[in-house]
């Protein structure tokens, strides 16, 4: 069953074109990852999904919901859309359990006792239990990231996005955030990833989208993008990614 | 030990640091309080048949003059080595002439501590809308805010408060409000006062608040809206809670300036600490030892202010967020 589909979507900031007409679609419990160089228009793309980012033109829909159509309710469509943030926007001011639940409460309309049991399991499931009452000041990147994606899961979302979740990560933390991804993807979440996490992609995904220049260039499984791409940038860009090893 | 118990012990520290900076000034504070505290329940609630008497002061006078007098003799007989025991006399001397007109700045001291309190709550009510507004308002309401703090902070308090007193039918209209200068009840210049007072310090705390604000990062609300929080209930949930308190510091120092601005009340008639003393300096010609005597009272008031404020800092701090001590 088709999940998401993205058809033609063009968008642009004042004057620059980010977006020039893409479109792909994604069934349920996919995991796609979108690569392509910086600018090409990768973050801009998820953050139409969720709205964000609004189109200039071009239609996505989510399941039947018209998530493109002004008179969607976009606090309704985000809860079906979950997101995982680069620098982790986890809230300040909140423990890693209220960063949970206060979208549980306030969004979901759940008791705050419910909320926190619900909070406690997603925090388990990152492997976080035990740092339940501690702050994001407290916490190292890899630990506030996987508080970042289960306060996203915690909303029960169909469709993950990821915006670049390992890159503001120091290399040995990064792990840790893979292998919750990982767990995520083998239990059937659909999941849309930007990231240049190379383990991820070949382990994890069902079809990357190559982006340049606001176009998806080629889509394919991991292994026909990396052992025989139809395009040069392509091969170039990820030649590029694994002779830098990352 | 777990993760929590290294950041309960230095909260402990921190509230506890206000105390062991000041340890003298918080001894004096305690029994300037005490004595305001006794002397305002004495004066105002107790019924006078068993009220020790209003206008009196606590201490009796006589003997502190005559501890005056002695040492000024003594001073005397010293010749030019006495000149410190006529200090001593000298501070004494301070001391009796003060003592006869306490009870009446005490009363002054209530007025001016409502007034500030009352100006700040209420001001802060209307500036949380008015910094929001500037901040994540449309074009409209980010101008009105603006043109409000702008006209406000732009014009000297004194003027305000001479138009809301003298310039508008404001009194008359509370003068007929039920109670309004009946028994403890203070009359409508001082509800002028609290009005104007409201007005003013909101404009003021908007501009700290706003740049509180503008200082929390703007992926917060993105966070917010991205777990499908609205616009106002990211802003109510998320972005106040940690510009608020990012505000703190610059809240302090409006409750420090409204203490001593609320002298200007004085003006239109509200009898406030400034007024009282004017008004006693009038009758006495004693006119330095009285605004000495306003002076403590202010700067007592203001200490106050400081140590209460510090210990909202230290109460409300999370890592990361405010706080002095923590980087």
């Amino acid at each position: 069953m088709t999940l998401l589909s993205v058809e033609d979507v063009y968008q642009s900031y004042g004057e620059e074109q980010v977006l020039k007409g893409v479109s792909f679609e994604m069934e349920q419990g996919d995991v796609d990852v979108l690569m392509g160089p910086s600018g090409s228009g990768k973050s801009t793309m998820l953050r139409c999904i969720n709205r964000l980012t609004d189109v200039d033109s071009g239609d996505i829909w989510l399941n039947d919901t018209h998530v493109t159509a002004p008179e969607t309710d976009v606090n309704e469509l985000r809860q079906n859309v979950g997101m995982v943030f680069q620098d982790f926007n986890l809230f300040a001011h909140l423990t890693a359990l209220e960063n949970i639940t206060l979208g549980l409460k306030r969004v979901r309309g759940m008791d705050p006792e419910a909320a926190r049991e619900r909070a406690h399991e997603h925090l388990e499931q990152v492997g976080l239990s035990d740092q339940a009452g501690a702050y994001p000041a407290e916490l190292s990147g890899g630990q506030k990231q996987r508080v970042g994606i289960a306060r996203a899961l915690a909303m029960e979302p169909k469709l993950l996005l990821f915006d670049e979740p390992t890159s503001a990560l120091d290399p040995e933390l990064v792990g840790d955030v893979v292998t919750v991804m990982q767990d995520l993807a083998a239990a059937g979440m659909t999941m849309l990833v930007v990231s240049h996490e190379l383990g991820f992609a070949r382990s994890a995904a069902d079809d990357i989208h190559f982006l340049d220049e606001g176009r998806v260039v080629e889509s394919g499984p991991p292994e026909q993008l990396f052992e025989q791409p139809e395009h040069d940038r392509t091969a170039a860009f990820l030649s590029g990614l694994e002779s830098g090893e990352r | 030990m777990s993760a929590e118990e290294p950041s309960a012990v230095e909260e402990v520290s921190v509230a506890a640091g206000v105390e062991t900076d000041r340890p003298w000034a918080l001894l004096a504070l305690a029994v300037f309080w005490g004595w305001l505290a006794v002397r305002w329940v004495n004066d105002f609630l107790l019924p006078e048949a068993i009220a020790f008497p209003r206008d009196q002061p606590f201490v009796p006078v006589e003997p502190v003059a005559a501890a005056a007098d002695y040492l000024g003799s003594v001073a005397a007989s010293l010749g030019p080595v006495g000149a410190p025991v006529d200090v001593l006399a000298g501070l004494a001397g301070f001391v009796a002439g003060s003592l006869p007109h306490l009870p009446a700045l005490a009363r002054g001291a209530w007025l001016t501590i409502v007034l500030t309190v009352g100006g700040m709550a209420l001001g802060f009510v209307l500036a949380v809308p008015l910094s929001v507004g500037r901040v994540y308002g449309g074009r409209g309401l980010r101008w009105l805010s603006l043109s409000y703090t702008e006209l406000v902070r732009g014009t000297p308090l004194l003027a305000q408060l001479f138009v809301l007193y003298f310039g508008l039918p404001l009194t008359q209209v509370i003068r007929e409000l039920p109670g309004v200068g009946a028994g403890p009840i203070p009359a409508q210049a001082f509800w002028v006062a609290v009005i104007g007072f409201t007005l003013n310090s909101a404009a003021y705390q908007a501009e700290y608040i706003r740049s509180a604000l503008e200082s929390v990062d703007a992926g917060q609300l993105t966070a917010a809206r991205a777990v499908g929080l609205s616009r106002t209930e990211g802003i109510r949930y998320v972005v106040l809670p940690q510009g608020l308190r990012y505000a703190i510091p610059g809240w302090s120092n409006e409750l420090v300036y409204l203490i001593k601005y609320s002298s200007l009340a004085a003006f239109i008639t509200v009898r406030e600490l400034f007024f009282q003393a004017e008004a006693i300096a009038n009758d006495t010609f004693r006119y330095t030892e009285l605004f000495l005597l306003a002076a403590l009272f202010y700067l007592a008031l203001v200490i106050s202010a400081s140590v209460f404020m510090s210990w909202v800092e230290a109460r409300t701090t999370i890592p990361g967020i405010g706080g002095r001590r923590r980087a």
